[in-house]
C-alpha cells in the first residue's frame, strides 16, 4: 500500500510539470493569441501526429537523419581521434594543427554551411561532410588533450619495465588518453546532433526531420512542423540516455577512471 | 596550411570564384572593414549574442539556483528541462518564424531559448556541487538561510556559474549565426554570408568567417579568462573550476 502510495505520488510529480505546460499550451492556443493555424491545440497536433506515424512520413524522416548523423558522426570520430593522438604525440605535427584547430574551433560550423553549398552543391553528401567539420573539432582537442594528459609517471614506468614505442602507445597511452577520448567523443556527438537539423533545413536533403520541419513551415503545417520537433526531442533523450550513458558505464567507469 | 590553401586555391582544382586565393580574401576582408560593412554586421551579430546571454542568465541562474536549492521547484522543473533541453534550438526557427515573423525577434528569440538551458544546467549542478561541509559548518555557526546563500552557496557556486556563461555563449554564438542564415535579419555575420553565397562572392563569405572565428577566440581566451581570473580565480577556486 505504501509503495503504491509512493509510486501515485512520484508519477504525478513526474507528470505535473507536463500537465501544467500543456495547459497553458492549450489557454494560449484557445485564446487565439497567434493565430489558429500557426498555434494549433495539442488535440490537433497529437492527431497529425499520430497520421504521420500511421503512414510512416515520421519514420523515413528520422532514418534520413538518423543516417546522416551516424555517417557525420562517424567522419568526424576518426579523422578527430586520429588527428588529435597524432596531435598529442607528435611535436611537429602539433605545432603546424595547433594554430588551425584553435582557430576553427569557435567558429560554429553552420556559419560553413553556405560555403559547403557553394563547394559541393545541396543533398546528403555536403550535409554529411558539414555535420562532420563541425564535431570534429572538438573531438581533436579533447583527444589531443588526453594524450598530454597520459601521466609521464606511466610512460616511464612503461619505458623502464622494457616496453617499446608500440607497446607504449597501445598499452599506456591509448587507455591513459580514453576518458578524455571518450569525451570528446560524447560532446562531438552532441554536437553533430545539435547542428544537423539546421543543416538539412540549409541543404535541402530528401528527407529529414530538418527538412520535414522547414518544408512543413511553407505550406503553415504548424502541427507537422511540432511532430517533428517532439521527434527531435526525443531522438536526443534516447541519445543521451541510451548511447551516452551505457557507452560510459561499460568503458571509463568500468574500468574505475571516473565515478559513475 | 596557408601554403596548401594557396596551391589548392591556384590550382584551378576549383574554380577561383569558389575558392579565391588568400591575397583576395585579404583584401575583400581590409575593404570591407574600411567601409563598415564588417564592423557593422559583427556589430550586430555580437549585440544579439550579448544581449541573448544577458537576457539568458537572468532567466537561467535564478531558476538554476532555486531548483539546486529547493527540491520541490527541482521536481517540478527537471523533467521539463531534460526533454526541452536535447531538442536543438534551431529546430525551432521555422516554427519561430511563423509565430514571430522574419528578422530580429525570433533570430533573438532563438539565442536566448539556446543559450538559457546550460546556465539553468550548469547553474543547478553548480549549487548541488556546493561541499556540505561547508553548509553545515556555516549552520552550526549560527548562519540563517539568507546568509547562507549569499556568503557560502553563491560563492560556492561561481566556478559553475562561470563555466554555464562561457558555455551558453559558445551556444549563442551557434545559434545567433543560425538564426541569421535562417531567419534572415537586416543585419548580421551569418546574413552577410548567405547573401554572399547568392552572388558567389565566395571571399566576402570567407572574410565574415575570419571574422566570426576572431571574435569567438577572443571571447573565449581574452574575456572568459580574465572574467575567471578576476573572480573564481582570485578567491582561490580555479582548481575546482578545473576540474
Amino acid at each position: 500500500m505504501e509503495r503504491l502510495r509512493n509510486a501515485v505520488v512520484n508519477f504525478t510529480w513526474l507528470a505535473a510539470p507536463f500537465v501544467l505546460l500543456a495547459a497553458i499550451w492549450e489557454a494560449v492556443a484557445y485564446a487565439e493569441v497567434f493565430p489558429q493555424k500557426l498555434f494549433p491545440t495539442l488535440q490537433t497536433v497529437a492527431v497529425t501526429f499520430w497520421e504521420l506515424l500511421v503512414s510512416g512520413i515520421i519514420w523515413t524522416n528520422t532514418e534520413g537523419t538518423l543516417l546522416r548523423l551516424v555517417l557525420g558522426f562517424l567522419l568526424a570520430a576518426i579523422v578527430g581521434v586520429t588527428v588529435g593522438i597524432l596531435m598529442g604525440r607528435f611535436r611537429v605535427i602539433e605545432d603546424i594543427l595547433l594554430p588551425a584547430v584553435t582557430f576553427g574551433y569557435p567558429i560554429p560550423g553552420l556559419a560553413y554551411a553556405p560555403l559547403f553549398v557553394l563547394w559541393f552543391g545541396l543533398g546528403d553528401i555536403p550535409a554529411v561532410l558539414l555535420v562532420g567539420v563541425a564535431s570534429c573539432f572538438i573531438i581533436i582537442v579533447n583527444s589531443w588533450k588526453g594524450v598530454k594528459a597520459v601521466k609521464p609517471v606511466w610512460l616511464r614506468a612503461a619505458q623502464v619495465m622494457g616496453a617499446g614505442e608500440r607497446q607504449i602507445f597501445w598499452k599506456v597511452m591509448i587507455p591513459g588518453a580514453l576518458p578524455y577520448i571518450l569525451t570528446g567523443l560524447r560532446l562531438g556527438l552532441a554536437q553533430a546532433w545539435r547542428i544537423l537539423v539546421a543543416v538539412e533545413m540549409l541543404m535541402s536533403v530528401e528527407k529529414g526531420l530538418g527538412w520535414m520541419i522547414f518544408g512543413a513551415q511553407q505550406f503553415l503545417n504548424t502541427d507537422v512542423m511540432l511532430s517533428g520537433i517532439a521527434v527531435i526531442g526525443l531522438v536526443g533523450v534516447l541519445l543521451e540516455k541510451q548511447v551516452f550513458e551505457r557507452l560510459e558505464r561499460y568503458t571509463v567507469v568500468r574500468w574505475g577512471m571516473l565515478t559513475a | 596550411m596557408i601554403v596548401v590553401w594557396e596551391v589548392f586555391a591556384r590550382s584551378g582544382l576549383f574554380s577561383e570564384a569558389l575558392t579565391p586565393p588568400l591575397t583576395r580574401i585579404a583584401k575583400t576582408a581590409w575593404q570591407m572593414m574600411l567601409d563598415g560593412r564588417m564592423e557593422k554586421n559583427a556589430a550586430f551579430t555580437l549585440g544579439r549574442v550579448l544581449l541573448g546571454l544577458l537576457c539568458a542568465c537572468l532567466i537561467g541562474i535564478p531558476v538554476g539556483m532555486l531548483m539546486g536549492r529547493l527540491p520541490k521547484v527541482e521536481r517540478l522543473l527537471l523533467p521539463l528541462l531534460s526533454v526541452l533541453m536535447p531538442i536543438p534550438s534551431l529546430a525551432w526557427v521555422p516554427l519561430f518564424v511563423l509565430w514571430f515573423g522574419i528578422g530580429e525577434t525570433t533570430t533573438f528569440v532563438v539565442v536566448v531559448y539556446a543559450a538559457t538551458f546550460p546556465v539553468v544546467f550548469n547553474v543547478w549542478t553548480g549549487v548541488r556541487a556546493v561541499n556540505p561541509l561547508w553548509t553545515r559548518a556555516a549552520m552550526s555557526m549560527g548562519a540563517n538561510q539568507r546568509q547562507l546563500f549569499r556568503k557560502v552557496v553563491l560563492p560556492g557556486a561561481s566556478p559553475y556559474v562561470i563555466t554555464a556563461i562561457r558555455l551558453a555563449f559558445g551556444r549563442a554564438w551557434i545559434a545567433a549565426i543560425g538564426g541569421e542564415l535562417l531567419a534572415s535579419p537586416v543585419y548580421g555575420l551569418g546574413r552577410v554570408i548567405f547573401d554572399a553565397k547568392e552572388f558567389l562572392n565566395s571571399d566576402v563569405m570567407m572574410a565574415s568567417l575570419i571574422a566570426i572565428g576572431v571574435i569567438g577566440l577572443v571571447f573565449e581566451r581574452v574575456v572568459f579568462q580574465v572574467l575567471e581570473q578576476r573572480t573564481v580565480g582570485r578567491w582561490g577556486m580555479v582548481a575546482m573550476a578545473r576540474r
